[in-house]
This record gives structure tokens, C-alpha cells and sequence, in this order.
């Protein structure tokens, strides 16, 4: 029962981070219409800066913050220069994204080499918490702390502030939203460097658990892309119940059948798709 | 009809014409060229003429490689090997097809991707068959019953030869009722669906037939490489198919086949110069992307419609004025 539990934590840690990425996906997929492929290359990124601040000795925290305001700025450079010349434009959105996700996967690989690493837990979190017979490393008890915030503070934005009326008006019309004399532009670019930036977080609160090394990238995005086709599109609170879904799942199906745990997260996928195309909390889309 | 047959001539014509100028390196690359080509055009079919934008259809080149790698231990002959691998992975897309194709675009996108992630991670993980991460070799070799294929040139004219069959198959689904419908389908699936079609029909078609050549130029990619590893399905080599599609040109059947020409080429051209090759080539598809102007056929295209109006409009301005307006046009 204690190693149950114990794994039921790792696989809820696990599932936040996916939140922590997905939401950024599901956002700009609700908002903007548009695929970032490269999402999960922002992912990787954010844990690799926070890396080379912690190698000279900066605080972990510090770092963290570091990472997450540098993939914000990225993606907003992304935004301004080239995301928004394809608004619309599907292939364009893959091709671009693709090509980008290319180009940073690639910077890394020359930056940092393609060595494993990880990121030392922090000194305050390195202990475990004891309940009953159970040990519960404090640091997976932090990220899921962490998680939660972050869906408090989403529900927070969604329903209560004009940030995110406007929001959720523009996953519903946002040629209206446009006519309402709002700046849409400004708004996109606000989303988008607010995706990055979660996608950075996320990184960074992984690299103590998941690490770093090539091809975690597209590991990252496919399974946070999985995570969006379950929430539905544009739905924090999907991404959140599927994140976590998927975390347990995946980490309790690596226990019981370690060659099949991809395929369990796969059969969930098409079981919700068969009963609902549009996903769990997904409006149906055109 | 007649379009039809001068481009078959003219593919023929280049098939054989090309191993007279060709080094021995030029002859492999245009091989694996050929069977990229047929990958190609598989994908080409459902985003250019059913607008399904696929990003696991390596997946399906997968399959058809393993089918080739795995049976091919056990079976010998090449038609059962290769009809094996095109029922599989036709099996395969279509009952995932049946699922997917309910989706809209975006879904479609991430479901597909998806999917091929699920093929390269169980590729990876049924170790005991398919040698995990490492791979596999190819035992079985290509014999259509005139003898062992081995040779580099022997390769060459196989794929060749199977990529003017397949074209050629294309064209006609595209030119048939059905293609059109599809196509129909893809510009207002409302209108088409009030007229009475059963839109998911074709749709599933369309994805069915797709996943099966893909499978097959994966079997043949099998042969051609005597390797097969679970990164044939991976989400890179299903984003690198797509590229192909579009720098060659969506909504035409050669123009994916020139995407794959031209991306196999640089690919290969570039890996020499310097191992920072993805990033050389990811910057190539952003300015291809800013430059926005479609793929290379829209180029040709568009050059040759220029050419062509300017003959006309200079044969209409000698027989009678013309209006103001047509002018402009």
C-alpha cells in the first residue's frame, strides 16, 4: 500500500508538470488557433538555462526564476517576429514550428552536448515527508503544491479578471473580441510568452525528476499533446484533470506493464475520442 | 488521359536516362530518393486532396518496414512480403482512420502525431522482437523471380520503376468519381455531405489508401537499407515526410516527389559540410515559410502560367482590343 501511494505521488508530480506544459498548448491552440510544435523544445530549454545558473553557483530558485523570465522573452521575441505573420495559416503554423523546434533542439545539442543531466534538488525540499509507514519526498509534494497554485491562479484569472474575459472571448469569436476595440495582437502576444514561460517552468520543476537529454523534447510535446486532445481545446481545467490522468497512468503502467505504458496512454486517448471528439471539456469546434 | 501519358513517358525517360550521368553515391541517393518519393506522394494524397495534415505517418513507413524485418525471417517471398506489409498498415490506418478522421484539423494533427509516437515507443519496447533501440537488420532479400536483387543499380531500377507505378496509380484514384469526390470533400464538406455522399467514407478511404503506400515504401525502404530502427516511425521522420509535401508543393501529386528530391538532397549535401545540419535546415523552413509562396511546383507553376499568359494576352491584343477590365486580369 506505501509503495502504491508513493507512486500514486510521483505519478501526480509527473501529471502537474504535464499540466504545467499542456496549458501552455491548450491556450494558445484555444486562443490563437495556432500548433506550436516547438513547445516542447521550450520545455527542454528552460531546465537547460537553469542548469548553467545552478553549474555557477546560483540559487536554485533564482535560477528557476532566471529560466522562466528567458523562455518568456523567447517567446515573445518568437511572437513578434514570426509566429504572428502565420495567424490562420495551418501548414505555415507546422512548417514554421517544426523549423523552429529544429533550430533551438539543435542550439541546445551544441550548447550543452547531449550528456544526460539533471538538476540537484533543492536543499530546502531534499527531505521526505513520513506518514504512517509511507515516505514522501518533499520535492514531488512541492511540484504538485506548485500545480495546483498554478490551476487556483488560472480559475482566478478565467472567471475573475478582465484578462481573462478577454480571453475566454477570444476562444469563442475573436473577430467579435476584435471588434470590441480590444487588441487582439497584444493578447496573443501576451498568451504566447505566458505559454513559454510555463513551458520553461515546467522544465525546470522536472529537471530534478525527469533530467535532461536528447529527444525529450518531443517525448515532452507529444505527451502534453495527448494531454490537450483529452482536456479539449482552449480548456485549462481539461489539461488539468487529463495531466493528471496521464501522469498516474503512465507512471502506475510503467510499474505493471513497463512495455506497455504507451500504449495505455494511447488506448485512453482513443476511448475519450470514440465517446467525445471534441475531448473532456472541449466544446465541439468546426 | 494524354497528360497523363507524356508525364509517364518523361518519368520513364528520366528513371533510365539518369544512371548515364551518375556516380555510384549519385545512384544509392537517388534509390532512397525514389522510395522517399513514393512516401511522399502517400502523404501528399491525404493533404493535398483530402486536407488531412498527418503528422505520424511515419508510423505507417514503420510498420511496413518491421512487417519487411520481422516476417521477413520467417518468409522468403517478396510479393507475399510486400502485399504482407501493405495489408497491415492498410488494416492499421484504417481502423484508426475510422477514429481519427471524426476529428477536426487540429485534433487530427495531434492524434496522428500521437499515434506515431505510440508505433516508434512500442518499436522501441518489444525488444525481443524487433531489437529495441538498436534496431534490426534485413534478412530477407529482394527477389520478384528474376533472381536476387543486390546490386546498387539493380535497387535503382526496382525503385524507380515502382515510383512511376505508383504515381501512376495515384493519378488515376485522383482523376477517378472517388478522388474527386474527396477532393469535392476537402473544399466543402458540408455542400458534399448535403449532396448526399457519406463524407467518412471517402475520407477513410483516402487515409486507407495513404497509410498503405506509406507502408509499402516502407517495406521497400527495408530492402533498400537492410536496417530497419524504431526512429523510422519517429515524430522527426513523420515531420520531415510533411516538409517534403509542403516545400514540394501541396495538392499535386509530383510536387511532394520533388520536396522529397530536393530535402533528401540537401539533407544529405549539408550532413557533409557541417553537423549542425537541423539547424541549417530548420532556418531554410522558416525563411521558406516568411517567404510564403507555396512549395517548388507552385513555383514552376506559377512561372509557367506566366509564360503562358503572356503568349495569350500578346495573341488577344493582335486579334481584337481588349476591355479594360481582362486586361487587368
Amino acid at each position: 500500500m506505501s509503495i502504491f501511494l508513493a507512486q500514486l505521488l510521483t505519478g501526480l508530480a509527473y501529471g502537474m508538470l504535464y499540466f504545467m506544459i499542456a496549458v501552455g498548448l491548450t491556450i494558445i491552440l484555444g486562443v490563437m488557433n495556432v500548433v506550436n510544435l516547438a513547445h516542447g523544445t521550450l520545455f527542454m530549454l528552460g531546465a537547460y538555462i537553469a542548469f548553467t545558473f545552478i553549474n555557477d553557483e546560483v540559487n536554485f530558485w533564482a535560477a528557476l526564476l532566471l529560466a522562466v523570465l528567458l523562455t518568456a522573452v523567447l517567446g515573445l521575441v518568437l511572437e513578434k517576429l514570426l509566429i504572428k505573420r502565420i495567424y490562420g495559416k495551418e501548414l505555415e503554423q507546422v512548417l514554421l514550428t517544426f523549423g523552429l523546434s529544429f533550430i533551438i533542439a539543435d542550439a541546445i545539442e551544441w550548447i550543452w552536448g547531449t550528456e544526460m543531466h539533471t538538476l540537484p534538488v533543492p536543499g530546502l525540499l531534499s527531505g521526505s515527508l513520513s506518514i504512517g509507514s509511507t515516505a514522501f519526498p518533499l520535492y514531488r509534494l512541492f511540484v504538485v503544491f506548485i500545480g495546483c497554485l498554478l490551476a487556483l491562479l488560472l480559475w482566478y484569472l478565467e472567471t475573475k479578471t478582465r484578462v481573462g474575459a478577454i480571453i475566454r472571448a477570444g476562444v469563442d469569436d475573436r473577430a467579435m473580441v476584435s471588434a470590441l476595440g480590444i487588441n487582439v495582437g497584444l493578447v496573443f502576444t501576451g498568451v504566447f510568452a505566458f505559454g513559454a514561460a510555463l513551458a520553461g517552468l515546467s522544465g525546470v520543476l522536472g529537471g530534478p525528476l525527469i533530467g535532461m537529454y536528447t529527444g525529450m523534447d518531443s517525448e515532452i510535446l507529444v505527451t502534453s499533446l495527448i494531454v490537450v486532445v483529452i482536456g479539449g481545446l482552449g480548456s485549462w481545467k481539461g489539461s488539468f484533470i487529463g495531466a493528471i490522468a496521464i501522469g498516474v497512468i503512465e507512471t502506475l503502467g510503467k510499474v505493471w506493464f513497463p512495455s506497455l505504458s504507451m500504449l495505455t496512454v494511447f488506448l485512453i486517448m482513443m476511448i475519450v475520442l470514440i465517446i467525445r471528439p471534441q475531448g473532456l471539456f472541449g466544446r465541439e469546434v468546426a | 488521359m494524354k497528360k497523363l501519358l507524356l508525364g509517364v513517358v518523361l518519368l520513364i525517360a528520366l528513371v533510365f536516362a539518369m544512371p548515364l550521368v551518375l556516380s555510384d553515391f549519385g545512384i544509392n541517393l537517388a534509390t532512397e530518393i525514389y522510395i522517399m518519393a513514393i512516401f511522399a506522394m502517400s502523404l501528399g494524397l491525404i493533404m493535398g486532396y483530402a486536407g488531412m495534415v498527418s503528422l505520424g505517418h511515419a508510423g505507417f513507413f514503420g510498420i511496413g518496414a518491421y512487417t519487411v524485418a520481422v516476417i521477413g525471417q520467417h518468409v522468403a517471398n517478396t510479393y507475399l512480403l510486400l502485399l504482407l506489409s501493405v495489408v497491415i498498415s492498410g488494416l492499421i490506418a484504417l481502423v484508426t482512420g475510422a477514429v481519427f478522421i471524426r476529428t477536426s484539423k487540429f485534433y487530427f494533427l495531434m492524434i496522428t502525431l500521437a499515434f506515431g509516437q505510440l508505433l516508434y515507443v512500442l518499436f522501441w519496447q518489444l525488444k525481443p522482437w524487433t531489437g529495441g533501440a538498436d534496431g534490426m537488420s534485413v534478412s530477407a532479400i529482394l527477389n520478384f523471380g528474376f533472381g536476387e536483387i543486390v546490386s546498387p543499380n539493380g535497387f535503382y531500377y526496382v525503385m524507380g520503376i515502382a515510383f512511376i507505378i505508383f504515381y501512376i496509380l495515384l493519378r488515376l484514384f485522383v482523376e477517378s468519381p472517388a478522388g474527386k469526390i474527396t477532393k469535392g470533400i476537402m473544399e466543402n464538406e458540408a455542400r458534399m455531405s448535403a449532396l448526399g455522399y457519406n463524407v467518412r467514407v471517402y475520407k477513410l478511404l483516402a487515409y486507407t489508401l495513404s497509410g498503405a503506400l506509406a507502408g509499402l515504401a516502407g517495406a521497400l525502404y527495408a530492402y533498400f537499407n537492410v536496417f530497419v530502427s524504431p526512429d523510422l516511425s519517429g515524430w522527426m521522420f513523420s515531420g520531415q515526410v510533411m516538409v517534403m509535401v509542403i516545400i514540394g508543393g501541396v495538392g499535386t501529386l509530383l510536387g511532394p516527389a520533388l520536396g522529397a528530391s530536393v530535402f533528401i538532397y540537401l539533407q544529405n549535401f549539408m550532413s557533409t559540410y557541417t553537423e549542425r545540419w537541423p539547424m541549417v535546415m530548420g532556418a531554410l523552413l522558416v525563411a521558406l515559410v516568411l517567404a510564403g509562396k507555396g512549395g517548388l511546383i507552385h513555383w514552376l507553376q506559377h512561372g509557367k502560367s506566366l509564360f503562358v499568359a503572356r503568349k495569350r494576352t500578346g495573341e488577344a491584343v493582335s486579334q481584337q482590343p481588349v476591355k479594360k477590365g481582362e486586361a487587368v486580369h
